[in-house]
């Protein structure tokens, strides 16, 4: 069994999360153009290697980031936006 | 007068033909026609989704609901049991659900202040399935339909566990009742009758089965006349 480590809840089966994306700068709706927007909206890097994801618990409602090898398919750590990251 | 609420489960305790109650507005199944109360002591879901409840979230909850003098949990995914009855449990950070005891609690009284906008404060209201389940065997039915060993966290450390219960979005937290081990389980209403009749079908082969409040909880409610076995 898939495990992963909610910040909050602690290490439950990855059953428990949905996956939200990679985390991504937004560029400015006001100033960007058409083509960087479009870029944003429909676009995703599919390079492997190290990423830091969205991941939901979804029995808590708690969203959190994760860092992942996407290529191993092995969590590093998770923390929660906005704190520092666990070791 | 006619029920205001009804269970999300009503209509599976009505094939045990219950002899029904009422509180808060709800029909409740005070003892079911085919009940074995000596089981209690194994294994015995209840139905308790008439105890009324109410929640909160936000950045400002903590500060409003200790301006409401509600004990507020330390720590995350906590609970306490409130002086006017009943219990507050947080979830997580900053949500929390506070639920009326049999005798009553702050529910409504806070569910009114709710009503007025409070900068950083949203109300949740809840309308969920809430069941009892006691019992030594208990352990043994999570086990088989949870992947969180919840059931050995120790009572006195008050632990809050959102999990899930085949497959279902579930609130855990253990209260024990007349000494005999008991965790009461929320889940979203329309979810209800799903884990109701999976936990039922399960605690049979444990040895237990559902039960109306009366096992576990005394007479909080006298029988409504003509429902004695038969449709209410």
């Amino acid at each position: 069994m898939k495990l992963l480590c909610c910040p909050v809840n602690g290490l439950r089966p990855v059953s428990e999360f949905a996956y939200g994306g990679e985390v991504r700068a937004m560029p400015d709706p006001a100033t960007c153009s058409d083509d960087q927007w479009a870029d944003h909206v429909f676009n995703r890097s599919g390079i492997p290697g190290v990423k830091i994801e969205w991941w939901y618990h979804l029995p808590s409602g708690v969203w959190f980031h994760a860092e992942r090898d996407v290529v191993a398919d092995r969590v590093l750590r998770t923390w929660m936006p906005g704190e520092e990251a666990a070791p | 007068m006619a029920a205001l609420r009804t269970s999300p489960i009503f209509t599976a305790l009505e094939a045990h033909s219950p002899e029904w109650g009422e509180h808060a507005g709800m029909r409740v199944a005070l003892r079911l026609r085919d009940e074995n109360a000596a089981k209690a002591d194994t294994l015995a879901l209840t139905d308790v989704s008439s105890l009324v409840r109410t929640g909160l979230k936000g950045p400002g909850a903590v500060q409003w609901l200790e301006g409401q003098g509600v004990p507020v949990p330390q720590g995350f995914n906590r609970w306490l049991p409130l002086p006017e009855g009943g219990l507050v449990a947080r979830l997580a950070r900053t949500e929390f659900l506070i639920e009326d005891g049999w005798a009553g609690g702050p529910v409504v009284r806070l569910a009114a202040a709710l009503r007025t906008t409070v900068p950083g404060v949203y109300p949740v209201p809840r309308q969920d399935c809430a069941i009892d389940i006691c019992g030594a065997n208990a352990p043994d039915l999570f086990a088989e339909t949870c992947t969180v060993p919840f059931a050995l966290d120790p009572l006195e450390a008050r632990i809050v566990t959102l999990t899930t219960m085949v497959g279902v979005g579930v609130t855990v937290l253990r209260h024990d009742v007349q000494g005999r081990p008991c965790w009461r389980v929320w889940c979203d209403g329309t979810s209800g009758p799903y884990l109701w009749e999976t936990l039922t079908s399960i605690a049979a082969e444990h040895g237990g089965g559902p039960m109306g409040v009366r096992v576990l909880h005394g007479d909080i409610s006298q029988p409504v006349a003509g429902t004695q076995g038969g449709r209410p």
